[in-house]
């Protein structure tokens, strides 16, 4: 055997899994799609706006022709061109009239360098919600398998935030919370009278506030409310796989990382039942070769890993690896996003703030939980808020040229404030990811063939949502009130999630309670695609929980002799 | 030179200028995708457009108190996005609303647009704004979103008329706007 374990994907998922297994002493391989980076010096963080390239934009023609689809992210500009595949080199295709945007990165860390920091632990709620309304399967675990892995993998990456004592919401080991500014303090006086059981609370995000002597020892700083994150931050201030765990990983001297290694199938052999090599294609020469290990983690993306399975067919999985179920690939889910309402507020205008802070505020489900009455969907949503005062770029849209508009921007513009919905997606069979039937990369293997949309119960959500968005800000006094927008085609809020779902039942799910599949022992899976359902909270906090259970739990086999 | 012929040489190098700008775009944009072809590409304005452009942009961010838009580099800022940035059809954009603005002039007031005095700019740069912005014009809209955000974000528009820290260092959440002064750039 080359190695102990082979961990393909190093974002947040794979970083975990190699930080747990290297810490319990296992030789561990991480292989990685995409180029090498380094912390710190590969990141345009300490460019002032003037020294970014073209203020911030991409070239017209450039998006045109490479970044259609990565272009839709907010995140998306010419200082965080480098985190984004071109979707010109990196093909998928859609069905007509049903869109999916499948906004990713090739390079190690993957998109833990660019995810929105944005940090909740899932609650009873959501694990028992299958069980519950019949959507779905049941999920394997509930939240007591998972709070104590919450808690580590907090203490670990550090996450700012307050305790609410909310059942929907559980609390968490938080360093101290970035402070509300004026209007949200007032808001959340405001909701909290008006709706009693809904609640507002500081944005719980991966940045240190406290920094602890682990976070030091790793070379990790507090945050310094530049709000430049998406570029990556020299200071390590928030949780990535460059900054926290592929460090801590490689301090044990266990970690081996390859990057430009393009997984193409997991060989599996029959006689042992057990994967006997991970082949992958080097991306620049395209010559193969192949790695083995005793234990194998996919943590290559819900997409990436739905994709490696299927086109991992033997005499013995026909419909793809460890695919008896034929849910691999399937119950594919994204957070309905494009929802949520904004508006200004004609308070406060002597009031204002210092520094940039990179999260805002949270308010948690409420529907469906302690507001059921007249309520047509099921499932529900939670609104991440942010508000401040209106910057230079008003006057585009305001009339005013001459020494007039340079005293009037002198000054902030009104205050304003968003509240962008996060809904909940069913996991239905027909949304899923196949191989298509003829087209190839450029390095041979099959592209992901993504068929995905919406249903009555997103669209009924996604209304409900608009319509509690509009009605507190305007039951908080704000002017202007508008809905966001629609709903946008899945994949947007890049929460994909679901296709090689945890389960009780080999015959309808994948993965048992620990992510490691039904069909292969030594194969587990712990990124996004082993979600049994989406939650309405941001689910990389999870990823992380799971992954680590799942790495510890991979350890106490292999030492027992069970894997 | 009459003021009518003057105006139509005036136009016709305007919209020859816009003419090679759109022809050769294709051909150009097919040389830029090759690495370092951008030095290869043509000047997103001639000498007089530029000329016309620089006004423009101090007509709507004047020298004052503090420096304004030449000093602050805009209009080379957008000549440099015209030539790094923009597509065929944004460079099109800017360069007709120029066009629109000395179209004005003449039609105000007979003469062009470097001839007249800073009030007069003022009005048809106004003039034309509010109208403008009243119907969301989005040509209009590009042009005036580069005039900001070369000014704005530049380091004399960030740091000497706005605030900007490029480490803040701390998040505090509620003060006085007296205390902190100007609006932050960023």
């Amino acid at each position: 055997m080359d190695f102990d374990a082979i961990v393909v994907g190093s974002g947040i998922s794979g970083g975990w899994v190699a930080k747990e297994l290297c810490e319990r002493g296992l030789k561990t391989l991480v292989i990685e799609r995409g180029r090498h980076v380094n912390h710190r010096t590969d990141y345009m963080d300490f460019s002032a706006p003037w020294e970014v390239p073209n203020r911030g934009k991409v070239p017209e023609a450039e998006v045109a022709e490479h970044y259609a689809v990565q272009s839709q992210c907010y995140a998306f500009n010419s200082a965080t061109k480098q985190w984004w595949v071109r979707d010109s080199e990196h093909p998928y295709s859609t069905p007509p009239g049903r869109p999916y945007s499948w906004i990713r990165g090739y390079h190690l860390g993957g998109r833990s360098i660019t995810w929105g920091r944005q940090t909740y632990r899932m609650s009873d709620y959501d694990f028992a919600a299958n069980a519950l309304d019949g959507n779905g399967v049941d999920w394997p675990i509930r939240y007591a398998d998972i709070s104590p892995w919450y808690d580590r993998v907090e203490r670990f990456a550090g996450i700012s935030g307050a305790n609410e004592g909310l059942a929907q919401l559980p609390d968490g080991q938080f360093m101290p919370p970035m402070a509300l500014n004026c209007l949200e303090t007032e808001f959340k006086k405001k909701i909290e009278q008006d709706f009693p059981t809904r609640r507002v609370t500081s944005g719980r995000c991966a940045h240190l506030t406290e920094p602890t002597a682990e976070q030091l020892a790793l070379g990790r700083g507090s945050c310094q409310m530049r709000h430049t994150c998406e570029r990556g931050c020299g200071y390590g201030a928030y949780f990535s796989s460059l900054s926290a765990t592929l460090p801590a990983a490689r301090n044990t001297g266990n970690l081996t990382v390859v990057t430009d290694a393009i997984v193409e199938r997991l060989d599996y052999d029959p006689a042992k039942r057990r994967i006997s090599g991970v082949r992958v294609i080097d991306a620049n020469t395209k010559q193969g070769r192949s790695y083995q290990a005793r234990v194998v983690f996919m943590c290559a993306s819900t997409i990436g890993t739905a994709q490696i399975l299927l086109a991992s067919q033997s005499e013995y999985f026909p419909e793809g690896l460890a695919n008896r179920s034929g849910a691999v690939g399937r119950y594919l889910m994204d957070h309905l996003v494009g929802i949520g309402a904004s508006g200004t507020h004609p308070g406060f205008t002597d009031r204002y703030y210092y520094g940039r802070r990179p999260t805002g505020f949270y308010l948690p489900r409420y529907i469906n939980l302690t507001e059921t009455a007249g309520v047509d969907f099921q499932r529900g949503f939670g609104f991440q808020g942010y508000s401040g005062r209106a910057t230079w770029d008003r006057a585009e849209h305001e009339a005013g040229v001459g020494a007039e508009l340079k005293q009037r921007l002198r000054a902030p513009g009104p205050w304003g404030m968003q509240l962008i919905g996060f809904g909940e997606m069913l996991p239905r069979a027909n949304n899923r990811v196949t191989l298509h039937g003829t087209q190839k990369d450029r390095w041979g293997i099959p592209l992901a063939h993504i068929d995905c949309s919406h249903g009555d119960n997103e669209r009924r959500l996604a209304d409900r949502a608009n319509r509690d968005a509009v009605q507190m800000l305007l039951s908080a006094g704000f002017e202007n009130v508008a809905p966001l927008g629609e709903l946008k085609p899945p994949g947007h809020s890049v929460h994909e999630m679901g296709t090689a779902r945890m389960g009780r039942d080999p015959a309808t799910s994948v993965l048992n309670a620990h992510n490691q599949a039904h069909d292969v022992q030594n194969l587990f899976i712990t990124d996004g695609s082993c979600m049994t359902s989406s939650g309405t909270v941001n689910p990389s906090l999870t990823y992380m929980a799971l992954s680590a259970r799942a790495a510890n739990h991979a350890a106490d086999r292999l030492a027992s002799g069970e894997i | 030179m009459s003021d009518s012929s003057k105006h139509n040489l005036n136009r016709r190098a305007l919209l020859l200028g816009a003419v090679l700008l759109v022809g050769g775009g294709a051909a150009l944009t097919r040389i830029a995708r090759s690495p370092g072809a951008f030095l290869g590409r043509a000047r997103a304005f001639n000498a007089e457009q530029f000329a016309l452009l620089e006004q423009v942009c101090e007509v709507i961010i004047p020298t004052t108190d503090t420096p304004g838009a030449i000093t602050a580099g805009v209009p080379a800022f957008m000549r440099q996005m015209l030539e790094e940035w923009g597509s065929d059809e944004s460079r099109a954009e800017i360069v007709s609303v120029l066009e629109t603005l000395e179209k004005l002039a003449w039609s105000k007031f007979g003469a062009g647009f470097l001839e007249l005095i800073p009030e007069r700019r003022l009005q048809v740069v106004s003039g034309l704004d509010a109208e403008r912005v009243a119907r969301h014009d989005p040509a209009y809209g590009k042009f005036k979103q580069l005039v900001l955000l070369g000014y704005y974000q530049s380091e004399i528009g960030a740091t000497h008329e706005l605030r900007y820290e490029l480490v803040p260092g701390a998040w505090r959440a509620n003060l006085p706007l007296s205390e902190v002064g100007r609006a932050s750039a960023v």
